[in-house]
């Protein structure tokens, strides 16, 4: 491989993956996603503007991949094998110690309209106007995303606590 | 000094009391009186001046959380607003991520022989605010946000 492709990959690739896991919620999906989307930028070979665009093209792809395989005709009627073998939020692999793994678990369970934004927020510290960048929606939309999202995370902590 | 300045305040009827129990010699008391009234309101309003500053220094959403902070005073001294520098989770000595309550905090030790944290907050609503928290200021059993999480990187530094 390139020295620039290794550069891109080892530079991304873990937190590519953890998006791509949070949409996927299993590791091999996850990671197909994460080589698609590499792939794509490879293949793609536009010069993009700086860093930051390329972080965000690259997330903004894996998201788009992720959705894609999940609407899929062929995914929604299979299982993966391993799927009940991994704890989510563990198999999530953060860089930094999570110390409620409920809450992330419950993140991780919100609608994928919730869950990007939420996600991007808290556990990849994005600000709102680069979340709404990757994924291209307005920061008011964010904003609203966000709030909602965390009153669902707070329904599902409670629907799950005795 | 008329008697509209101390109008609208709680102190204003004793004043206006004696005033009527007073004429000539009454004066002086009176005066003594309307001036200690003008004290009173000038403390009342210096406290709402220290309550806005606090808010505004941060200490609003987290620290002024009825029962959590009850001395905006000693808050300032221990917390101070900062400019922000964007830290990175990965920059941090210790992080917390309050997904139901809607922000998330960075903390990292200053270097230097003083105990002092940075700590940066952000919020769902998109604010972005950072703090320096002077350590021995606070007390090991404070239940301030903002304080406690200092402490709590101190420990992690």
């Amino acid at each position: 491989m390139e020295e620039k492709w290794s550069y891109l990959v080892d530079e991304y690739r873990a937190m590519l993956y953890r998006i791509a896991f949070s949409n996927m919620k299993n590791r091999a999906d996850a990671e197909d996603a994460v080589q698609e989307a590499f792939l794509r930028y490879m293949k793609d070979g536009k010069p993009i503007q700086n860093k930051e665009h390329e972080k965000a093209w690259l997330i903004r792809t894996t998201i788009h991949i992720c959705l894609d395989i999940l609407k899929s005709g062929w995914y929604q009627k299979t299982v993966p094998w391993n799927e009940s073998f991994e704890n989510t939020a563990k198999s999530v692999y953060l860089p930094y110690q999570v110390k409620d793994d409920e809450t992330l678990d419950a993140v991780l369970q919100l609608p994928v309209h919730y869950r990007n934004p939420i996600y991007l927020f808290y556990y990849e510290d994005y600000a709102i106007r680069e979340i709404a960048e990757i994924l291209s929606e307005k920061e008011g939309t964010i904003k609203t995303r966000l709030r909602r999202g965390r009153e669902e995370v707070k329904k599902i902590l409670t629907e799950r606590r005795p | 000094m008329g008697i509209q300045e101390v109008q609208g305040n709680g102190n204003a009827q004793a004043y206006q009391k004696k005033r009527k129990a007073g004429r000539g010699e009454g004066f002086q008391e009176s005066l003594l009186q309307n001036l200690k009234n003008r004290d009173q309101e000038n403390q009342t309003i210096t406290d709402t001046e220290t309550k806005k500053k606090a808010e505004n220094i941060g200490v609003g959403r987290i620290g002024m959380t009825p029962g959590i902070r009850v001395n905006a005073v000693a808050a300032q001294e221990a917390l101070q607003a900062v400019e922000v520098r964007h830290m990175s989770y990965e920059d941090s000595d210790h992080i917390k991520i309050a997904v139901t309550e809607g922000y998330t905090l960075k903390g990292k030790r200053e270097d230097g022989e003083e105990a002092r944290v940075y700590v940066e907050a952000k919020y769902d609503d998109g604010r972005l605010e950072a703090y320096q928290v002077e350590i021995d200021r606070i007390s090991e059993t404070t239940e301030q946000e903002i304080e406690r999480f200092a402490l709590e990187t101190m420990k992690e530094a």
